[in-house]
């Protein structure tokens, strides 16, 4: 296992440099280059300039600039950010984490909702609920997550008028988050991740759920449900251990792969959410030609499709035990 | 009286039964499907409206007032019937500014005034197509005394006029950048599929690194290539070149995945046999199996794009003044403060738009899918 997981990773780099080499030919290529907007900093002086200019090799050749930057990077060290004076490991890092905390509220919100619906379709299918829910999904497919979360942000603020209630949305924490206890401060920030997230989820609803019911489908007519039935088990075995262990084996392939998206799906939600995830703060970078920011924004979610590489080969061989990793 | 055929006779057997080709098959599945036709016809109808856009809107695009200052103009209701004289006839009030004296806040009121509201009224000259003209499907007439049918946006301009010029940019940009990708997917796919080897090995690799960074986050480094004060048209067409490059990998895999089989077709080989130069057997033998998948495709990605599209524009790095697209009208809604969004909820209206254009893309391409699918003839 340790070393199909090793293999996978080998597999994976020359993805990752190439990445690299693609993100790097943008920056060089966008007007103006790292240091111009440093220079206008006055809070950055001449010296500094130039330990930069020396330690990410700006007087060299573009290609020995990129092996530079390229071992900097492998080193941890990512650059200075402009517009935050500060190391862009320091700045970069906790949005990354916020980012990563919405989109895991995020799956987890759309699995709940995804699952039932489309074992439930495939189970009764064409009843009332199959239906009701297939329209209503469909339709929400149609609407860009960000107009949802406007179209949410209204409703919230018609309802906060009309009852007084204080239903947490904006930004990831309340005033006086710091003097709360630690159970608090996780109860507090997923109560502010909870809109955001279904938000974020349930565009994605109606894809999921069809293929899932479809799958549900095909299974549920095969001869091994059949042999289920005839021996006792419980339908609700028959449903959840025999047929849905099937249907989701396609699915977990594909989770790895989803990360990305994800990430950059939940990028409008945090915008109109003002919520601290990366896009917001991307945006901003972009604007104030912050490259070194902007080059580790694209470089760190990078990692993460590693690492959901990694947990759906895992997954896998936990769903579908004919996998074996030699 | 015998001659007269009844309602419950069968009809006619055919005599001749013709060879339907796969189109013919299709098209007649398609025309079954109620619901994917009427998208069909809807999509139509906002493309009509999108061309004669400038006849329809009341006002020009960008004509705002900089001595009667009409900031988010609230959304004039038409009156029909005069409830003083009684008499009947389509008309809107006239509203004006007044200084309160207690808040010293700009009130609009009504001033007492009445515009009646005509048809092909004169205004603002335009061009539809090369034609120029300037009458106005409806209106005033009275550039003082505008119809702000849906309010009126942050500069004080119409927002219905907004809203139906938008269609224009909202309803091109998605169709052309999915064309582009199309057409590098295909190419790429066939590349991939018929050379094997490095050529398979780069395009791969080439997809995987841009799957591999966030798609938004893509977008947006993409878009930092070009100054933000660039040509508005140029940044119209890198939007569309942007949102086709970072799109194309998916159909470029299925094809060099679908076409490695069909390369080992019989009929590939004799095409090479007889001499085919490479990219007739490419494109004129391999690239027609694909026909129907790929019209599937096209017309299932056209609604992500305007989707990903609305969305650029909305984070005001897609279309930029004096374009407008329905995203960048949803933008304003966010100004002064998210609360500010229950003051002014007429600047939603143009996010209804996109939802319904996506809607109606949508049932069109899941009847396309369904009429090419064997599986699902009736």
């Amino acid at each position: 296992m340790i070393t199909f997981l090793l293999r996978r990773l080998l597999n994976l780099l020359p993805t990752f440099l190439l990445a690299t080499v693609l993100v790097f030919s943008i920056i060089q290529l966008a007007p103006g280059d790292f240091l111009t907007p440093a220079k206008l900093n006055p809070g950055i002086s001449q010296q500094q300039l130039s330990n930069l200019a020396e330690q990410f090799g700006l007087n060299k050749p573009v290609w020995q600039q990129y092996f530079q930057w390229l071992w900097n990077l492998l080193h941890g060290n990512l650059g200075l950010s402009f517009s935050y004076t500060q190391p862009v490991l320091d700045v970069a890092w906790p949005r990354v984490l916020n980012s990563m905390k919405l989109v895991l509220v995020n799956l987890v919100l759309f699995y709940a909702i995804s699952i039932p619906l489309g074992v439930y379709g495939a189970v009764r299918q064409y009843s009332l609920g199959d239906r009701i829910s297939g329209v209503v999904f469909y339709f929400l497919l149609g609407f860009p997550s960000f107009f949802l979360a406007l179209l949410t942000i209204f409703g919230i603020l018609k309802f906060r008028q009309a009852t007084g209630l204080n239903v947490p949305m904006i930004g990831m924490t309340s005033d006086g988050y710091d003097s709360l206890s630690l159970l608090g401060k996780f109860w507090d920030t997923l109560k502010h991740l909870l809109i955001p997230g279904l938000v974020a989820a349930v565009g994605g609803v109606a894809g999921f759920t069809r293929v899932l019911r479809g799958q549900m489908l095909e299974h549920l007519r095969s001869d091994f449900v059949r042999t289920a039935r005839s021996k006792g088990v419980p339908e609700f075995w028959v449903i959840y251990r025999h047929t849905f262990r099937n249907a989701v084996i396609p699915f977990v392939a594909g989770i790895g792969g989803l990360l990305p998206g994800l990430i950059g799906g939940a990028g409008f939600v945090e915008v109109v959410f003002s919520y601290p995830g990366i896009t917001p703060m991307l945006l901003d970078a972009i604007g104030a030609q912050d490259f070194y920011l902007v080059a580790a924004f694209s470089i760190l979610p990078m990692v993460l499709l590693f690492l959901g590489n990694a947990i759906s080969d895992i997954l896998l061989a936990v769903v579908d035990p004919r996998i074996r990793f030699n | 009286m015998t001659a007269l055929p009844t309602p419950n006779q069968p009809a006619p057997p055919r005599t001749t039964a013709r060879a339907q080709t796969q189109l013919q098959v299709a098209w007649g599945q398609f025309r079954r499907n109620r619901l994917a036709a009427t998208g069909g016809v809807f999509i139509i109808l906002l493309y009509v409206l999108a061309i004669f856009a400038p006849f329809v809107a009341p006002d020009g695009l960008s004509n705002y007032s900089t001595t009667s200052i009409t900031r988010y103009h609230k959304p004039t209701p038409l009156h029909v019937r005069d409830p003083k004289t009684g008499a009947w006839g389509l008309y809107v009030d006239k509203f004006a500014q007044t200084l309160n004296p207690t808040t010293f806040l700009q009130d609009f009121a009504p001033t007492g005034e009445k515009c009646p509201v005509r048809l092909f009224v004169p205004g603002d000259t335009y061009r539809i197509l090369g034609i120029p003209g300037n009458l106005h499907l409806f209106g005033t007439g009275n550039p003082n005394c505008k119809i702000f049918l849906w309010g009126a946006e942050g500069l004080g301009r119409d927002l219905f006029t907004r809203t139906i010029y938008a269609s224009q940019i909202s309803l091109t940009i998605g169709v052309l950048s999915v064309l582009i990708s199309t057409v590098i997917g295909m190419v790429m796919g066939s590349l991939a599929a018929y050379f094997r080897g490095w050529v398979d090995n780069v395009i791969n690799r080439l997809v995987e690194v841009i799957s591999a960074i966030p798609g938004l986050f893509l977008l947006i480094l993409l878009r930092s290539l070009f100054p933000q004060e660039a040509n508005p048209i140029l940044v119209l067409f890198l939007l569309l070149c942007i949102l086709a490059f970072i799109s194309w990998g998916d159909l470029a895999r299925t094809i060099r995945s679908q076409l490695l089989s069909v390369r080992e077709q019989d009929y590939v080989t004799a095409a090479n046999a007889l001499g085919s130069s490479q990219g007739r057997i490419m494109f004129r033998h391999m690239l027609p199996s694909m026909t129907s998948y790929l019209i599937v495709t096209l017309s299932l990605a056209i609604p992500g794009t305007i989707l990903l599209e609305s969305g650029l524009s909305f984070l005001g790095i897609g279309a930029v003044e004096p374009y407008v697209s329905w995203g960048t009208l949803l933008n304003q809604t966010q100004d002064g403060g998210i609360a500010s969004i229950t003051d002014r909820p007429w600047m939603l209206i143009p996010g209804f738009f996109i939802v319904f254009t996506v809607m109606c893309y949508q049932l069109l391409g899941d009847g396309l899918r369904d009429a090419f699918d064997p599986r699902k003839r009736q």
